[in-house]
């Protein structure tokens, strides 16, 4: 599973010459309270989320995983607390100054959100934002690079509309880690695909996390998947943090929900 | 953001467009002149929108405008013939009322439906799909990448599309005056009773019709939510809103023209 | 394109753009004639919840839009038709004018863009949602049939609902038209009344709410028919929209084109 089609590491990878291990607190959540109209979907959220790891955040549906991840993406403003990520207090700051922590974070969607350009483009489009500085040869260079290494090569020119499933899904995590990213978050990146493709989707996350030393932060419903690269597992019940631990520690929880959500069991309290 | 959307459909969600749609008609206008100027992308996608709502809607307009130019001669003409003793002054009645207001106000209806549409429509996948999350996740923000291109291809392109159609529904007229009422071409085809205020209110009319479809349709399209469900509600509204605020403003433009830029 | 055939493709895209257009109608005729053998008694006839419940939706939540609209486009018509009619001295023919024109043609005229905007645009969203998430092809499967159940009731409810919205914005529409004729042109309600009625025939109410059944029928009809064929998931469900509304627009003005010239 770790050959070399999947993960190449001979190939330079996309972070600057020299590891850099990402210390300290890359996200924390503070008191965080999140309504959607009436229904209360995150009470007295606490949360914090250290640097340089791969953070699984499991749970049932509907318990505000995904919605956990855009306030991390600054892409929602809680009710009440705080959200600080890579050091920066976000909830309290304009859409316009989000700018700079956005460019170092990155993101993959649930359902891709690839744009209606060539796969090129897609994988491109982070790198245009930033600085202007990055002349198209270095462009073109970084984004067949990024699809090299999700084992996409030559894809460029091909439409969204015309890959499989897995592809899209590859082209929106290269698009997701083109740029000098220091935190990446992943909503449900295996959805939909069968066991194979799925392992083969977080190979890639982990592989990309390793390589960088920066921090990554997945959502999943796969909970067997998702717990065989997770440095650290966070549980979520009704709007608050049930668990927190290594994977191994979540496999042998003795708390009901925990154990019944991780081992997928009938009886319980879910 | 993580406030509760009114309910479809109730006045508490049309007071929300409202507030949406001037805040979305400030900032686009804010942003239609960059200080900058504006990047090949943007070039690229402002060629895009004027090519989707002017070349793309002609056909369309086109014989849409023709049915319009011939029913309005038509009425004109059989009303002129209880009032008036000869129907020397149909034609330039026709045309009058064509330029200064009609080939605008009847003609954005249609344009309103299609453009504003193809607006809502676009713009509420790419919101339901997560591709305007993915857009500000790369620090692009959603209006002046989405909403301004069609904003200004609306309003410049609206106004060509719409002023083409009002020569297509003269010709039209032309035509109707001859063969229905015996009317010359030439006697028809005159614009004896044009007056530059008429001219300027028909283009001006053009033009603001051409914004407020791009500023009502995008504002949908923005407001999206809920999967397929929501994007066709956001169609719906878009067609609907639209076509209400042309008629809005011609009530307004009309009214300032009455004073302002008498017909006689 | 190979050499030979670079001269062809002028009549290759006109002969693709023809059968594209042909290919519609013919569905549109096919799904006609399914509704027709989906009403009689032996296939199940109409459901009466569905059509009592689509009625309400369609027609009594309709009601405040087509209103507003109708208010305000009597008033501009006689806001635009004002200067002439003072020019003429033609003021005891502002009632019947207004009247005339606004159940002949701008009654069903613009209540049915507003009727296809809101309603014919919310069906093919809402018909169109039902394939995207095949709950169409479950009912299949429940041996229910797709035109029975979902198709002639909306049919039957849209025909229903348009005619009914045309008779009430006729009414609106012309107390709009009173209310501007009085403030801007001294016109009392009995100078109004009288003028309408003198010379008003019931054929011209007729020929309007004709008009109001047959844009009635082809909206719902288009509606449907677009909701039904919808390729592709939330965009797809967008572009149906837009396609239904185009070609129903487009329907409506053909229509009223005929019926202007057919019906005297």
């Amino acid at each position: 599973m770790h050959a070399g089609k999947w993960y190449s590491p001979g190939v330079p990878s996309s972070a600057p010459a020299e590891l850099r291990p990402e210390t300290g607190v890359a996200v924390e959540l503070r008191r965080i309270m999140l309504a959607f109209g009436a229904k209360a979907v995150l009470r007295d959220l606490d949360l914090r989320l250290e640097a340089g790891r791969i953070h699984a955040l499991i749970g049932p549906p509907a318990v505000g995983k995904s919605a956990t991840l855009k306030l991390m993406a600054g892409l929602l403003r809680p009710d009440g607390g705080e959200v600080h990520v890579l050091g920066q207090r976000i909830d309290t700051l304009a859409e316009r100054a989000l700018g700079p922590v956005r460019a170092r974070m990155g993101m993959l969607f649930q359902n891709n959100a690839l744009f209606d350009v060539s796969v090129g483009e897609n994988v491109a489009f982070p790198l245009r934002r930033g600085d202007a500085s990055l002349s198209e040869a270095a462009i073109a260079e970084r984004v067949a690079e990024r699809l090299a290494k999700v084992a996409l090569p030559g894809l460029e020119t091909r439409q969204p509309r015309d890959l499989s499933g897995g592809q899209k899904k590859r082209v929106g995590l290269a698009r997701a880690t083109v740029a000098d990213v220091a935190l990446v978050l992943y909503d449900e990146p295996t959805a939909g695909l069968d066991p194979v493709t799925s392992q083969k989707i977080y190979d890639l996350v982990k592989g990309e996390q390793r390589a960088t030393g920066g921090t990554a932060v997945v959502v999943s419903s796969d909970v067997g998947g998702v717990l065989t690269i997770a440095d650290h597992v966070v549980m979520l019940h009704e709007g608050r943090v049930v668990f927190e631990g290594t994977a191994h520690d979540a496999r042998a929880s003795p708390i009901p929900v925990v154990h019944q959500f991780v081992h997928g069991t009938l009886e319980g309290p879910l | 953001m993580a406030e509760a959307i009114p309910t479809p459909g109730s006045s508490a969600a049309l007071r929300w467009q409202l507030r949406q749609t001037v805040e979305l008609t400030a900032r686009t206008l804010e942003m239609t002149f960059p200080r900058q100027g504006r990047s090949a992308a943007a070039r690229r996608a402002l060629a895009t929108q004027m090519h989707s709502v002017g070349n793309r809607s002609m056909p369309f307009m086109v014989v849409t405008m023709a049915f319009i130019g011939a029913i309005i001669s038509f009425q004109t003409a059989l009303q002129s013939q209880e009032i008036l003793p000869d129907l020397s002054q149909v034609g330039a009645t026709f045309t009058k009322l064509l330029v200064r207001d009609l080939a605008a106000s009847v003609g954005a209806l249609p344009l309103a439906t299609r453009v504003g549409a193809g607006i809502a429509a676009e713009i509420g996948s790419m919101v339901v799909t997560e591709q305007v999350d993915a857009l500000r996740m790369n620090n692009a923000d959603p209006v002046e990448t989405l909403v301004v291109p069609r904003f200004v291809a609306c309003v410049v392109m609206g106004t060509v599309v719409l002023v083409i159609g009002g020569f297509v529904a003269f010709g039209a007229g032309v035509v109707v005056g001859q063969l229905a009422f015996g009317i010359e071409a030439r006697t028809f085809a005159s614009t004896a009773l044009l007056n530059g205020g008429d001219v300027a209110l028909g283009l001006a009319k053009c033009a603001t019709y051409g914004g407020a479809i791009a500023l009502v349709s995008s504002e949908r399209g923005l407001s999206a939510f809920g999967g397929s469900e929501g994007v066709g509600r956001a169609t719906t509204e878009a067609v609907v809103g639209s076509c209400f605020a042309i008629i809005v403003l011609n009530v307004l433009l009309s009214t300032a023209g009455y004073f302002l830029l008498p017909a006689l | 394109m190979s050499p030979g055939a670079r001269g062809l493709a002028l009549p290759a895209f006109l002969g693709r753009q023809a059968l594209a257009l042909l290919t519609q109608i013919g569905g549109l005729a096919l799904l006609a004639r399914d509704l027709g053998r989906a009403a009689r008694p032996e296939s199940g006839g109409l459901d009466r919840v569905e059509l009592l419940r689509h009625l309400y939706r369609m027609g009594v939540r309709s009601v405040p839009v087509v209103a507003a609209t109708a208010a305000f486009t009597g008033g501009i018509m006689v806001l635009q038709a004002a200067p002439f009619v003072e020019q003429f001295g033609a003021k005891d023919f502002v009632g019947f004018f207004a009247t005339f024109v606004t159940f002949r043609e701008l009654g069903p005229l613009l209540i049915g863009l507003i009727f296809n905007g809101r309603v014919g645009a919310n069906n093919t969203a809402e018909l169109a949602t039902m394939v995207v998430t095949e709950q169409v092809d479950g009912l299949r499967a429940l041996a229910i049939d797709p035109v029975s159940y979902l198709v002639l009731p909306r049919v039957v409810a849209m025909t229903l609902t348009m005619v009914a919205l045309v008779v009430l914005g006729d009414a609106v529409a012309l107390l709009g038209a009173l209310g501007v004729a009085h403030v801007l042109l001294d016109v009392t309600f009995a100078q109004f009344l009288d003028s309408a009625l003198s010379r008003l025939e019931s054929w011209d109410l007729l020929v309007g709410l004709l008009k109001a059944l047959l844009f009635g029928v082809g909206i719902a009809l288009a509606s449907c028919f677009y909701g039904l064929r919808v390729r592709g998931g939330a965009p797809g469900v967008g572009r149906a929209v837009n396609a239904s509304v185009v070609a129903s627009a487009a329907g409506i003005f053909i229509t009223d084109y005929l019926s202007t010239f057919l019906l005297p």
